[in-house]
């Protein structure tokens, strides 16, 4: 089988401009002057990185966040070169990263899809041959002479996904694009790509979807800062990339903070049934559950979690500080669960840490970094950074009895041109 | 159910034809780079003839004038600066009535002016689409060049009725504007290709635009005559490109006869510098989603 894409020792060199510090007791001109020399820093977001995909093949790329993924796709889409290296690329490439950019709100929607099938490389007979699959694919066929900017934010996605992938290239590639769209939608999607996937379409994905990697790929690459950690069948990688552990800066600063009053043996996520799933979904109800040794007694203790992205950034807490009453640990073993209703968190890996602690203390008794690692795949899908859990009600003045109605999560809009026969509840 | 629409997608798929071959390396400065860029262009060729026609579409789309706003500029220009130089103060003007003469230089002059002012920021106005999809850059700033060209060509029915207005008849010298007018477009790619390209790391590129337009202007023969300029500054004069462009537009399009000496010069430094800001572009474009 020839190759269809290969990356030969390709490295990516960004540089990172610093701004000096600001010094305010200095003359302004002074301040503008420094500014202008700012410190620039390297930073490697590829090393030497070399594979190749395979003609018909479907290759997943997985990591954290900041692990090169969506480098290796930029590089791949050439909207960016590579500092050393090179890459061959056999066929026709197209690829379907954050669909939609493309969209001129003042346009139609028949307009945009000609405008962004042209900026995506097809030809304006191709387009036009298209047009009736394309709008009828998205849904939008009594819409495609309305401006863009009255669609739906679903029908906007659905458009935008639609026209890529009615590219028929040789080589796809996928950035995330499956997180967006209602269910229905998605199960569209991935049909679509099952199919061209069939007809020999070579297709490189990268997401944190891992089901979806698990269900369309023949292969997946796992990515440690910026160098290829591991390839292979699916569901190892994946297992293997879910156990991995980030080793972390903090971890070097753990022991200084400790005493042995109290150690927060293990946290683990569960289900309200207590089941303890490999994957959460959005919006599924989670309980987290601390073991605990009290090896003195503590008085007014206080339990946090924090769950972090792969790039340590901090998404969100539980804590027992700001709620109920305070507890007291006898000497002994105990757990403490936090139920939650709703999983805010969109798809992606998270890590969480985990403390025990005096109130108004500087120092926790016990820090656990990255006692658990919290798979969250697509569950209720909603743009945006987290999901909001909601319930909606629609009341209609209307002469005829219509019966209100509601529902719970996310609800369709209709796009505002049929907007008028609603009313607003004052 | 969903895998009989699966081999429907596939089957619908065609997968025959040869396939082109890709190579993408660290950037370098050569010839097979232009080479190379020339050919990806012309692949392209349909988003450039979409692209310009939505600037055209975007620009009337919610105004009330539409179209007419090609016309207004050049128009609300020259009563101004017939106002100016021709009321207020005397400017020679040889055979033609000074309205005529102001115009059929600011035709060409507003070609060049909102090619460049809409051109510069092309790239820096378009991040979002930089960063995210591959295509030919350099069709951002051309495709306001071609949506300048249709408005040149509207704005040019004005030019009619003043010609026909002041009596002055169209002559076979007219046959030159093809030329002279592909002179014009080249040299206007050109820079429109550098300060593009430089808009993307040194904003003041746009801020001084207005100002340098301006400027030049003032230092090509639109308000005034190229006879004008006094003889121990025109070799001096003669280096900025837009003097032959201007002056022979205006020259082909009133029946005078060409300046050959002017258009000449204006032609080898169009020659000269499209292929070399085209690299220059091409280099710029290699990284500019790291930095836009």
């Amino acid at each position: 089988m020839p190759s269809d894409l290969t990356f030969d020792n390709v490295s990516k060199r960004y540089i990172v401009r610093h701004e000096v510090d600001d010094d305010a007791t200095k003359h302004p001109w002074i301040r503008k002057l420094n500014a202008l020399r700012k410190r620039r820093d390297e930073f490697w977001a590829l090393r030497d990185v070399s594979f190749a995909v395979e003609r018909g093949e479907t290759v997943g790329i997985i990591g954290h966040n900041g692990a090169g993924k969506s480098t290796i796709l930029k590089l791949l889409a050439n909207i960016t070169a590579p500092t050393t290296g090179e890459i061959v690329i056999n066929g026709r490439l197209s690829a379907l990263i954050e669909v939609g950019s493309g969209f001129h709100p003042e346009l139609t929607g028949r307009e945009n899809i000609f405008l962004n099938g042209a900026i995506l490389g097809m030809g304006r007979r191709e387009i036009a041959d298209k047009l009736e699959s394309i709008a009828e694919f998205a849904g939008v066929k009594a819409f495609l002479d309305v401006p863009v900017k009255r669609f739906s934010s679903g029908m906007y996605v659905r458009l935008g996904f639609s026209i890529a992938s009615h590219l028929d290239p040789d080589i796809l590639l996928l950035d995330e694009v499956l997180a967006v769209g209602d269910a229905a939608f998605q199960e569209k999607c991935l049909t679509r790509i099952e199919g061209l996937r069939r007809a020999g379409t070579t297709i490189v994905f990268i997401s944190h979807d891992l089901a979806a990697v698990e269900r369309i790929c023949d292969r997946v690459i796992l990515m440690r800062r910026g160098e290829v950690a591991a390839t292979g069948k699916p569901r190892e990688i994946i297992s293997l990339y879910q156990q991995q552990i980030e080793p972390s800066r903090i971890n070097t600063m753990k022991t200084a903070m400790e005493d042995d009053r109290a150690v927060i043996e293990s946290l683990a996520f569960y289900t309200p049934s207590g089941l303890r799933p490999s994957v959460f979904h959005t919006a599924d109800p989670l309980v987290a559950r601390i073991d605990y040794v009290a090896n003195q007694e503590i008085r007014d203790a206080v339990f946090e979690v924090f769950v972090r992205t792969g790039d340590l950034t901090e998404v969100c807490q539980l804590t027992t500080e700001t709620s109920g009453n305070p507890i007291n640990l006898p000497v002994g073993r105990g757990t403490l669960e936090f139920h939650c209703d709703e999983i805010s968190l969109q798809p992606g890996m998270y890590h969480a840490n985990v403390c025990v602690k005096e109130r108004l203390a500087s120092e926790a008794i016990n820090w656990q970094y990255h006692a658990a690692t919290l798979r969250v795949d697509p569950g209720r899908i909603t743009r945006g950074q987290f999901y909001q859990s909601n319930r909606w009600k629609l009341q209609r003045q209307a002469h005829t009895a219509t019966p209100p109605q509601s529902g719970t999560g996310e609800a369709e809009r209709q796009p505002s041109t049929r907007r008028p026969s609603l009313t607003p509840t004052p | 159910m969903a895998l009989s629409e699966a081999d429907l997608v596939a089957a619908a798929v065609g997968r025959d034809g040869p396939r082109r071959t890709k190579v993408i390396r660290p950037v370098a400065f050569s010839i097979r780079d232009l080479w190379a860029g020339l050919m990806g262009l012309s692949a392209y060729a349909d988003l450039l003839v979409v692209l310009s026609a939505h600037r055209l579409k975007i620009r009337y789309k919610q105004s009330m004038l539409g179209i007419a706003w090609a016309v207004i500029q050049p128009l609300a220009l020259m009563i101004i600066y017939t106002l100016v130089f021709s009321v207020f103060t005397r400017i020679k003007t040889p055979g033609v009535p000074y309205p005529v003469f102001a115009y059929a230089a600011l035709l060409p002059w507003t070609f060049f002016s909102t090619s460049l002012t809409n051109a510069t920021n092309g790239l820096v106005s378009h991040a979002q689409l930089v960063t995210k999809v591959y295509f030919p850059r350099e069709i951002l700033p051309i495709s306001y060049i071609v949506a300048a060209l249709v408005d040149l060509l509207i704005a040019s029915i004005i030019m009619g009725g003043l010609m026909l207005w002041y009596h002055v008849s169209l002559t076979p010298q007219a046959l030159w504007l093809l030329p002279v007018t592909l002179v014009m477009a080249a040299f206007t790619t050109s820079c429109a290709l550098i300060f593009s390209a430089m808009q993307v790391r040194v904003r003041d590129i746009g801020m001084a635009m207005p100002l340098v337009l301006q400027l030049w202007m003032f230092a090509s023969p639109v308000v005034y005559p190229l006879g004008q300029v006094p003889e121990r500054y025109r070799d001096y004069y003669l280096l900025n490109p837009m003097v032959g462009i201007v002056e022979n537009f205006r020259a082909a399009l009133l029946g005078n006869p060409l300046d050959v000496h002017s258009l000449s010069i204006s032609i080898v430094m169009s020659a000269v510098l499209l292929p070399l800001s085209y690299l220059y572009f091409k280099r710029v474009e290699a990284t500019v989603a790291d930095v836009i």
